[in-house]
């Protein structure tokens, strides 16, 4: 039993789940009132983005320092 | 018909998540056969497209059938809003008897509870059934050693831990605002004309949190505003003010508790500062910020220096129906809405000067309200 995704896979992975969460949050942040029924933390949610940005950073230093 | 509305309901519900499910995995057929290809191996769209035209051919299903679902849904519930549904009702209704009207007015009870609930319905269970469903297809592909697996796997659990976690704060309509700060404005505009008291109110700054203070002075640590019955700008003497009282005698006038009182706490907690620990400059820096980012009480709101006086332009405030003709609040211009009422307690504590609202300017369709505030020494 192996995990089957390798770091580079898990780079890409958090590389484009983090574009999506900031420009998702970017786009949200700009408006002040709430979306019709559609209501989100929008703090909550730009702290996930920066997060996730932060990790694929991490991911691609740690692939510099230690290439596989 | 009530098992029927609620088998309605549930299909609504299934063939949601169907289209959800559907969504999902056409997504990760096109991120799978498409970008991981140009990724890792250099392929372009187009040879990528050849490569894997039955993923193309699945997903494109996929698509269509969401597409589908969706007018289907769309179909059925105009189908069941249509007039023959209204006209069978109104049938039943005139041929019915006062059990009729009882369970029809269960069923409407019912639905209305069905109503709040699906409009209530928080993101938690759409979390928690993504991340369970994602730890589950992670557990399965590292059994299987599948790769699709893993990445279907970390996209469900992904997107249900962030559901869980920018879950929304309570929401609260702003006419909700207005509705319950009216009642308290038209109590101090009842007491104002009773007591036929026309002084300018003041803004009497608080001792800091931190200062000892013996028990009989303990009152003086909280803000409030001084309405005389005359117009001039001495204050109540200090034995007064600590006894908390309502009618002060010398000078004749009331004590109240200033509407943005609560609010300037809120101002505190969200800068995780104490307002007096900061100066003047600080303040113009931050309340903005404040106020219109984190929490979103204006959409934009400017702090500035007049000559002597203080200047505010508060545009798109929450509290701007408050100023309207038809409420007819005098007390909202004189002592400032719960926003503007917060800037003058907020100045106080920082400057422990006396704050007056000297003059508020109002733009006709109440989107911009401007405020003057003088301070003065005790």
């Amino acid at each position: 039993m192996q995990f089957p995704l390798s770091m580079s896979d898990i780079s890409l992975w958090i590389a484009v789940m983090a574009i999506i969460l900031l420009v998702t949050s970017e786009l949200i942040y700009s408006h002040s009132e709430n979306f019709g029924d559609f209501a989100i933390d929008k703090t909550r949610l730009r702290l996930a983005a920066l997060i996730f940005g932060a990790s694929f950073m991490v991911t691609v230093l740690l692939r510099v320092i230690a290439p596989s | 018909m009530l098992d029927q509305k609620r088998w309605r309901l549930g299909t609504a519900k299934a063939i949601r998540l169907l289209q959800l499910l559907f969504l999902s995995i056409a997504l990760w057929f096109i991120y799978w056969s498409h970008i991981y290809e140009m990724t890792y191996w250099n392929k372009t769209l187009l040879e990528t497209f050849q490569s894997n035209f039955p993923n193309v051919l699945v997903y494109s299903i996929l698509i269509i059938a969401v597409i589908s679902l969706e007018f289907q849904s769309k179909r059925r519930r105009r189908i069941s809003m249509g007039p023959s549904s209204v006209k069978t009702r109104e049938i039943s209704m005139s041929t019915s008897s006062v059990k009729t009207l009882e369970t029809l007015q269960k069923e409407n009870e019912q639905l209305k509870y069905e109503l709040q609930r699906s409009k209530k319905l928080p993101s938690n269970k759409i979390g928690i059934a993504l991340l369970i469903i994602g730890a589950l297809l992670l557990f399965a592909s590292v059994i299987t050693s599948s790769t699709i697996l893993a990445f279907i796997g970390l996209g469900l659990t992904f997107w249900g831990a962030l559901f869980l976690f920018a879950r929304p704060t309570k929401f609260v309509r702003s006419q909700i605002l207005d509705a319950t700060a009216i009642s308290s404005y038209i109590t101090l505009d009842r007491i104002m004309d009773d007591l036929n008291y026309k002084g300018k109110p003041i803004y009497i700054p608080p001792y800091p949190k931190e200062t000892y203070l013996p028990e009989h002075l303990r009152g003086l640590k909280e803000m409030v505003v001084f309405i005389s019955a005359k117009d001039y700008t001495k204050i109540p003497a200090i034995e007064e003010m600590a006894k908390k009282q309502f009618l002060v005698k010398n000078p004749k006038g009331i004590c109240i508790t200033p509407p943005g009182s609560a609010l300037v706490s809120l101002f505190e907690k969200e800068l995780r500062s104490d307002f007096t620990k900061i100066d003047l400059d600080g303040l113009y820096n931050s309340l903005p910020t404040v106020i219109m980012n984190n929490l979103e009480l204006a959409s934009n709101f400017e702090i500035e220096t007049e000559k002597e006086l203080i200047h505010v332009k508060i545009t798109d405030s929450v509290y701007k129906d408050l100023y309207s003709k038809e409420q007819k609040l005098k007390s909202v211009h004189s002592i400032g809405c719960p926003l503007t009422s917060a800037v003058a307690c907020a100045l106080a504590i920082i400057t422990g000067k006396l704050v007056t609202i000297t003059k508020s300017n109002i733009s006709p369709d109440l989107k911009t309200v401007e405020v003057w505030y003088q301070t003065v020494e005790g």
